[in-house]
Order: structure tokens, then sequence, then C-alpha cells
């Protein structure tokens, strides 16, 4: 299993009429209530909370991007990521992603990996994401073309990252007649990428196709099984068989001395995540052409509830977050392994409004406690990877 | 589902050319001078009251742009100018040398498009809340982020009408023909969001004669835009619906119809 702290930087102080007055943390929640005071304090206790990851023996840790939304506060992973690159030595830096459908100029994103995996020594992985639906608005980019400029961004990337001499690219949505990224990354050919994907069968097969590591968020247990199930079919029509480690699942995870201590302290953090962080209309979160017409048709019959109208309890029957002591969340972290066969765990350590002290005891016991009961595969093969 | 919505009397023939590799359904009906009848992006149906009503005096041409109702996608259409040409060729093949165009809200500002294009031939236009400007201090509504009552609240004066558009259950083929509708017009207005920049200062060559149709309570597209549309179209002249929304010929279609059969009589 690998091991990596996910963090989403969330801004926890909303108002306390959050819940009556606003619809969402996003797109229209008014920036006047950013406090910059807050925000200085803020970045450097989160970016602490990151760097501690790699003393307590996490593979990875991974930052992602959003935008115009309290939900995550980083516009710019890159600049998370590069921040990260100086205050670390060995642990992987990985960007869970960059949104590449959302960029008129993917060639900035070839070169700021490039970049901070010179930074780091080869130590950046590079997800690619499209971008919450919000963020069509958010970005001015039309949702109808997402999937598209999402393919064609990948494409110039690694070919960009791949490629040793100036070459012309022209696409539907892209056209550079000059494309030369300097630097070019210590890892070879490129980064490993990662892809996160909510049930598009699509996304799926197009991983497949390419070998890359699929990763699912935010779904309950019984859909993720369908997905994964669905991405081994997709990779067996390729002609091959996933390792675990390439089938990932990022989870909010909490640990406490007791079953009872942990949902205490959990409960409103956990809460704070679903009902307020995503809390977001449908129209925000699937604008028309976002969703395939098959994936929308699945989305409508699928039953699946906003998260902000999930209980805490149905978030933890449903498999939305493990919650408990260090014995009950090694005994369902292992179940969930087993069921849905992934060896690839994003673990969400600090969420919602969790402050420091918490975050901090919750990673330690989480490391301390839970980790040392799987068997860690992999690191060392990567690390000799991204040596040779 | 409101009765403003369901289809009206079924005397029109649906038809399919092939344009430019696009299959472009179109319904037809009606005997007189030919009348292009473009839609706006909600309330798509292959015939409507206002269809039927238009028809007893014109011959009523009436397509599914791109996307929408019964028309594919097409790969070609990337914007509302390749909608234009795309009605240009139609109306090659239906050998029709004079039009009347009348477009509703997104079908305005094809039809803006059109009468640009085909300045000769399109002789008659009639825009009905058309979209299709950038005026500045006037946005039009966000109808992309609202929700299925919201929109029919902005839509519609009456806000009992508006209520009763929604007061139906709807089964998940027409919420995946809503959802077909809405990307399309995705596809061609999130951005430029409903406009076409470049559209303002090409409004002179228009040379047909002109009616600017404004639903007077429309709270998705304010009234500057129909301003500009009559002041920069040199033959147009400003007509207000009282009491009537965007949706102006779905809840006010006896006195817009009358309107638009007074102007093309004229």
């Amino acid at each position: 299993m690998h091991f990596n702290l996910f963090h989403l930087m969330p801004y926890p102080y909303l108002p306390a009429d959050f819940d009556e007055k606003h619809s969402t943390a996003s797109l229209t929640i008014p920036n006047g209530l950013f406090d910059p005071a807050k925000g200085q304090e803020l970045y450097n206790r989160y970016l602490d909370e990151l760097e501690f990851a790699e003393k307590l023996g996490f593979d990875a840790i991974c930052v992602n991007e959003h935008h115009q939304s309290a939900y995550g506060i980083m516009p710019s992973p890159n600049i998370i990521a590069a921040a990260l690159a100086r205050r670390t030595s060995r642990i992987k830096l990985c960007v869970l992603g960059n949104a590449i459908a959302l960029r008129d100029h993917p060639l900035r994103v070839a070169e700021e990996i490039a970049m901070i995996d010179n930074i780091s020594g080869g130590r950046v992985i590079s997800g690619m994401v499209r971008g919450i639906g919000f963020e069509s608005f958010a970005q001015n980019i039309s949702p109808t073309r997402s999937a598209a400029r999402f393919r064609e961004a990948h494409d110039l990337i690694v070919k960009a990252w791949t490629t040793r001499e100036p070459f012309q690219w022209v696409s539907d949505n892209y056209e550079f007649r000059y494309a030369n990224v300097w630097p070019r990354p210590v890892q070879q050919p490129h980064p490993p990428i990662w892809i996160p994907g909510t049930g598009s069968l699509e996304t799926m097969q197009w991983v497949a196709e390419r070998r890359y590591d699929y990763l699912s968020v935010y779904a309950p247990s019984r859909v993720i099984k369908i997905w994964f199930d669905m991405f081994r079919a997709a990779a067996a029509a390729c002609g091959y068989t996933p390792p675990e480690e390439k089938i990932g699942l990022l989870l909010p995870i909490y640990v406490a001395q007791s079953d009872q201590r942990a949902h205490d302290e959990a409960r409103p953090h956990l809460e704070w995540l679903f009902h307020r962080g995503l809390k977001i209309t449908p129209e925000l979160y699937f604008p028309p052409g976002y969703l395939s017409d098959g994936s929308f048709r699945g989305l409508l019959s699928s039953g699946m509830k906003p998260f902000h109208l999930l209980s805490y309890d149905e978030l933890l029957d449903l498999g939305h977050a493990i919650v408990g002591s260090p014995t009950t969340v090694r005994e369902k972290l292992k179940a969930m392994k087993a069921y849905l066969g992934f060896g690839n765990l994003c673990a969400l350590l600090q969420f919602g409004d969790m402050p420091h002290s918490r975050a901090i005891n919750n990673m330690e016991l989480f490391a301390s406690e839970v980790m040392p009961a799987f068997e860690r595969s992999g690191a060392s093969e990567r690390q000799l990877q991204a040596a040779g | 589902m409101n009765d403003a919505l369901a289809d009206g009397a079924a005397d029109f023939v649906p038809r399919v050319l092939d344009v430019q590799g696009c299959a472009v359904h179109f319904s037809e009906g009606g005997k007189g001078e030919p009348l292009l009848v473009l839609h706006p992006a909600g309330g798509v149906a292959p015939w409507l009251p206002y269809h039927a009503a238009l028809a007893r005096h014109f011959r009523v041409i009436a397509p599914d742009h791109p996307g929408f109702g019964r028309t594919p996608e097409a790969k070609e259409v990337e914007g509302v100018d390749d909608v234009a040409f795309l009605y240009s060729g139609l109306l090659d093949l239906l050998e029709i040398e004079r039009v009347a165009v009348l477009g509703i809200s997104l079908g305005g500002w094809i039809a803006a498009e059109l009468a640009v294009l085909e300045r000769r031939r399109v002789d008659q236009l009639v825009l009905v809340n058309a979209i299709g400007l950038r005026v500045e201090g006037a946005p039009i509504a966000d109808l992309f982020a609202m929700s299925p009552p919201q929109k029919a609240a902005a839509l519609f004066h009456d806000q009992a009408v508006a209520r009763a558009i929604f007061s139906g259950d709807f089964d998940i083929e027409m919420i995946m023909q809503f959802y077909r509708n809405e990307k399309a017009f995705a596809h061609l207005a999130w951005q430029p969001f409903c406009c076409n920049p470049k559209l303002r200062r090409r409004l002179p060559r228009i040379t047909a004669r002109t009616l600017v149709l404004l639903g007077a309570e429309d709270r998705v597209v304010p009234k500057a835009h129909g301003e500009v549309y009559a002041n920069a179209i040199p033959n147009a002249q400003i007509e207000l619906v009282p009491d009537a929304g965007h949706a102006l010929l779905f809840e006010k279609m006896d006195a817009g119809v009358a309107a638009i059969e007074r102007f093309l009589s004229a």
C-alpha cells in the first residue's frame, strides 16, 4: 500500500449564517469573507502539516487546484508544490491535479511541473483533472469543450516533456507554433501521471490505454467498487491487470484513542467538509455538457444524494470516510481495501475546520497505529525509478 | 406541463435535409410567403402553438438548431455564425430566394447573423427578445447557473405560469432532452457569453425591414439589447408587448403573434 497525505487547504472561517444564507461555498460566495490576516496563518499552517508528512513516513503529499472556493484555497497547486519542494527532501510531491482543461496555456503546466521536478530532484507526480463543474463558470471555459480540451492539453503536455526539439502544435483548442519547453523534467520519459475519475467509462478507458494511475474521490463504497471493477475491465481490454498500487482512493480518515472520542472530534469537521465545503447547487456542479449524455443519464438513475444532504451517519455508513480508534480504522481500512482492491491511499487527515493540533494528532496516530499494519509497497521501487 | 408548451395543431410536416453534412430536421406547415422561424434555447418542440398561429398566413419553416431537438450535434458547428451558414445552405436547398426570418432569443441572434450574411435574401426580420449582443452595464442573466424553478421565474413575467411550468413530474427521457438542449446552448453561448462581440458593428449591413419585439418585463435580456438592435439596424422599429417576460411567445402568444403578423403584412 502507498500512503499519501492529501490536503485541500480549506478556508474554515465561514460566517455563522453560512448554512442559511449561502447555497454554496464556491463561485458566488463573496471573497470579502476571506480574511487575508487569517490567510497567512492558514497557508503556513497547512504547509507545516504537509511537510510533517515526510517525517511520519508517508510516500507522497498531495495538493490540488480549485478556484473561487472556500472548499480549497489552492488556485495554483504548483505554487504550493514548489514551496514544498524546498522544505522536503524525500517525499513525493503530487499535484492532484492541475486542471488542465481550464488552462488556455497547457505548456505553462508542462513548464511548471518540469521546474518542480528539477527543484525536487525528480519527486513530482503530475495529476491531471478537468476541474469541478463550477470551475467552468469560474474560468469561463465552456463545459461542452472540457473533455476535448483535457485530452488535447494532456497530449500536448506529454509531447512537450518528451520531445527534444521545437515542434508545432495545432489541435481544435490549442495552437502553438513553438513548443519547446525548458527545463525538461528530471524523471524520464516524464513524471508519473495520476488521473482521478468519477465514474466516466471514457476516462477509465483513456487511463487504462495509457497505463496511468486511476483514482476515485467522494463516492459511496458500493459505487467505487463498480468504478474500480470497470477500470480493471478497461485495463483487461488493453491486455493487462493493473497492480493495486495503480488504483487509488481519496478518503477522509480520523483516528483517536477511542471510537467515541474519534467521532466526537471528527464529526463537526467531516460535516464541514460535506455540508459546507462541498455544498453546491446541481447547476454549478454539473453544467451542461460537463458530463457526457451517458454519464448524465447514469447520474440521474444512480439516486445519489447531494453531499450536503447526507447525515454524518450516512456518510460513514456509505464509506465516505473512516472514523474511529486505531483498531477500528485498521479493520475498516483493511476491509475496504479487500472489497475495493486498491493500493494507493490518499488520506485526507485534515478536513473541514479541523484545527492544527487535531490534524497533527490524527496524522501521528495514523502513521504510528494504522500504516504499520499494511505492507508498504513500491516506495523504494518508485525512488529507484526516479533516480534511474 | 403547461398547456402553452404542449404541441399545437399537428398541421405540419416533419422534414430533414442534409445541409453541409448536417442532417437538419425542420417542421414545415402553412401556406404563403416563406417564414423561417428560429427557436430559442428552451422550449424546443417540433410544432408549438405560435408555429400553428403563424402558419395561418405563412409557409412556416422551423428548423431545430444543431444539437437541439431532433437535429444531431455537428462537429463543424462551433458557434452561432456556423449555424447562420448552415441555414443559408438550407435556404439554398429549399430554393428560397426571399425570406422573412423570425428569431426568438437564441434564434434572434442566429437570425441577426443570417440577415448580415444574407443581406439580400433576408428581406424581413423579426427579433424577439434576441440575445447576441454585449451591452455594457446590461448583462444577460446567467440561465446556466439557475435551477429549473429559478429559470422559470426568470423567463416568465407571470409567476403563476412560471410555477405551473415546473409543477409536473419529469421523466428521465424528458430531462435528457432538456440536458441535450442546454448542452447545445452552452456550446454556442458559454463564451463569449450569449454574444458575438463583432455582431454590433455588422448590424448596419442589414437591409431587411426589421421589427424588434420585446417583452416589456423581460428579466433575462435587458431592454438595452433591443434598443441597440433597433438603433444599429438601419430600417428597424421597436415594439413592446406589455405584461410579457422573456418567454413572450409562450405567455403572451396572441399579442406577440398579432404584432408579428401586423409587421410582416404591412
